[in-house]
């Protein structure tokens, strides 16, 4: 259905705008793409859970403990084995909380991993001695502290998380993923180990979460609990993955571009703080324009031009639904 | 490979009952405090076709549910082909021989046919030399006469076509036994003669199969022999002619209105 050429964008547009950002050196469209870059990873993260019928409202979690147990493991351990340790801890941590929450559907399971990642902000401040409390932490600078360097290193994680999406949108994961979410007995019916699937999924995620948290912290070295563990980290992500696309590789790509971008125009055109709440009515406003997201919209412009059948429009609809 | 994937083997030294593919010993399955099996024990022959009958809230699909693995067992026992799969997992159950279909298909509507018969495929981790013929979706499809949909969404499949869809599915999981939850529920007299005709052919590639059916027709047409349930409990099995001459069977089924 797909051609291997709409396969490969993704991939193409990633390498040559990293790289062409790198060449040109300008600071304000670098950290810019480091913006895109980060919010991106984390909706596609998001966006992988929720394949499996997990909505999460607990990214921020996650995105939290990256950056902490790398600051925190680096002076213990060294820098290569302190990345390591945030993708295991972020794994356990998925692992803990998707066994927790296993048997919560839908409104309940977003509720429960919005209340974890409450809970690991208050946690950090509870334990000043470990965690820097509300004072924040300082993790290693990541590549220096080079912007260019810095967009290179996070360019890469994206790639490999864009990889990480299409492998689990191919025939030996998207199919079951479907089937867990929308019944899992069928899908236990049908050979698929559920529980299993759902932790996997639940790990993949937390860990590419957690080293996009890395990264960030790593932006400047310092981060204060409520830069990374803030709501804003739980509802980005969906929001992101919603207003690109669900279900898709390039879906959380376009949300990610677009809402920076939309953030951008917004700071510049009204300014101040208040440029937040016109920022939020837009979001708010596309998603009610464009209940397929971005994606969506550019299928159903295809089906105008002729290149898809309209039924295919509707099959998506009712997969939202389902 | 068939041996790596059975599961444990009964714990006692009973041996394996002769003819019997799924022996069930005094099974209790409880809602709270409302037993909705009481002790029943019966057995499945291996290549016939069993009728499970029995009125509304007999039991029926709770045996069915609970035998497949999703009900929790209060009491008793489940062998199947003479190993123990009480209490085991839904996916280990189907690994272990043992697919069901669910009465109402609720499958992905952005998955085409396909895609729901790799799942099986890739999943179930069966022994496809059994089923030579049937060992890849393209082939299953076929053999359930979805063959044209092929590649067609499920979002697009008639009530009819959902139900092949759900055999070919079951199917695709390569069983020695299959347990059919109400297959001709809500469909028109053709579909359901298409769908037995359907039953029949799976019937021929050597796997056991159980009904679950409200339709007498459907029975006493396709079954070898019947079992039935009747508020918990076995009532009655043997030849689907002699036991719906039963009087008792007939009062518990039909009202007793019916069986004057």
């Amino acid at each position: 259905m797909k051609t291997g050429l709409t396969r490969l964008l993704p991939y193409v547009l990633i390498l040559l705008v990293t790289l062409a950002l790198i060449w040109i050196d300008k600071p304000f469209w670098i950290q810019l793409a480091i913006g895109v870059a980060i919010t991106a990873i984390t909706a596609l993260a998001w966006d992988i859970l929720s394949r499996t019928g997990q909505v999460s409202l607990g990214s921020a979690a996650f995105f939290g403990i990256g950056s902490y147990t790398l600051a925190i493991f680096e002076p213990l351990i060294g820098l290569t084995l302190a990345w390591i340790a945030v993708a295991v801890v972020c794994a356990l941590a998925a692992t803990l909380l998707g066994l927790l929450t296993l048997r919560l559907r839908r409104m309940y399971f977003a509720i429960a991993t919005l209340g974890f990642a409450l809970s690991m902000q208050v946690l950090v401040v509870v334990f000043p001695d470990l965690t820097g409390g509300s004072g924040g932490i300082a993790p290693p600078v990541l590549a220096d502290g080079d912007p260019r360097w810095q967009l290179g290193l996070i360019g890469l994680l994206l790639l490999a998380a864009v990889a990480i999406s299409d492998t689990l949108l191919g025939l030996r994961f998207r199919p079951a993923f479907f089937m867990i979410r929308t019944k899992p007995e069928l899908a236990a019916a049908s050979g698929v180990p559920v529980v299993r699937m759902k932790i996997f999924a639940f790990i993949v995620s937390g860990v590419l979460i957690g080293l996009a948290g890395a990264c960030y912290g790593g932006l400047y070295g310092y981060v204060v609990p409520t830069d990374v563990f803030t709501t804003n980290w739980s509802v980005l992500p969906l929001a992101i993955a919603t207003l690109g696309g669900m279900d898709t590789t390039i879906g959380p790509l376009l949300g990610a571009i677009a809402l920076k971008a939309l953030e951008e125009v917004a700071r510049s055109v009204i300014g101040g703080t208040g440029y937040q709440v016109v920022y939020g009515a837009v979001i708010i406003l596309f998603v009610i324009a464009m209940p397929q997201g971005i994606v969506g919209l550019l299928r159903k412009v295809g089906t105008l031009t002729g290149r898809r059948t309209a039924t295919g429009e509707k099959k998506k609809e009712r997969e939202r639904h389902a | 490979m068939r041996d790596t994937t059975s599961p444990s083997p009964a714990r006692t030294s009973v041996p394996p009952s002769g003819g019997a593919i799924l022996a069930v010993e005094d099974l209790t399955v409880a809602f709270g405090g409302l037993k909705a099996l009481d002790g029943v024990s019966l057995s499945i022959a291996a290549g016939e076709i069993t009728g499970l009958i029995g009125p509304n809230g007999s039991g029926k699909s709770t045996l069915v549910n609970t035998v497949s693995g999703q009900l929790p067992v209060r009491g008793g026992r489940i062998r199947l082909r003479g190993g123990e799969v009480t209490g085991q997992r839904p996916d280990r159950i189907v690994r272990a021989g043992m697919a069901r279909t669910y009465q109402i298909p609720r499958v992905p509507p952005t998955l085409t046919v396909e895609e729901v018969l790799s799942v099986p495929l890739l999943y179930a981790g069966r022994d496809r030399h059994r089923l030579p013929e049937l060992d890849n979706a393209a082939a299953i499809a076929a053999f359930c006469g979805l063959g044209p949909l092929f590649r067609r969404f499920c979002g697009d499949l008639s009530v009819t076509d959902l139900r092949r869809l759900e055999i070919a599915r079951a199917l695709a999981c390569a069983p020695d036994l299959l347990l059919l939850d109400e297959a001709m529920a809500g469909l028109s007299h053709e579909d359901s003669v298409e769908v037995m005709g359907l039953i029949r052919n799976v019937h021929e590639q050597g796997i056991s199969i159980v009904i679950i059916e409200h339709l007498m027709r459907v029975i006493t047409t396709l079954c070898h022999r019947v079992v039935v349930l009747n508020n918990g409990r076995l009532l009655a099995e043997g030849a689907p002619a002699t036991v719906l001459a039963d009087q008792a069977v007939r009062e518990a089924y039909l009202g007793k209105g019916f069986a004057a």
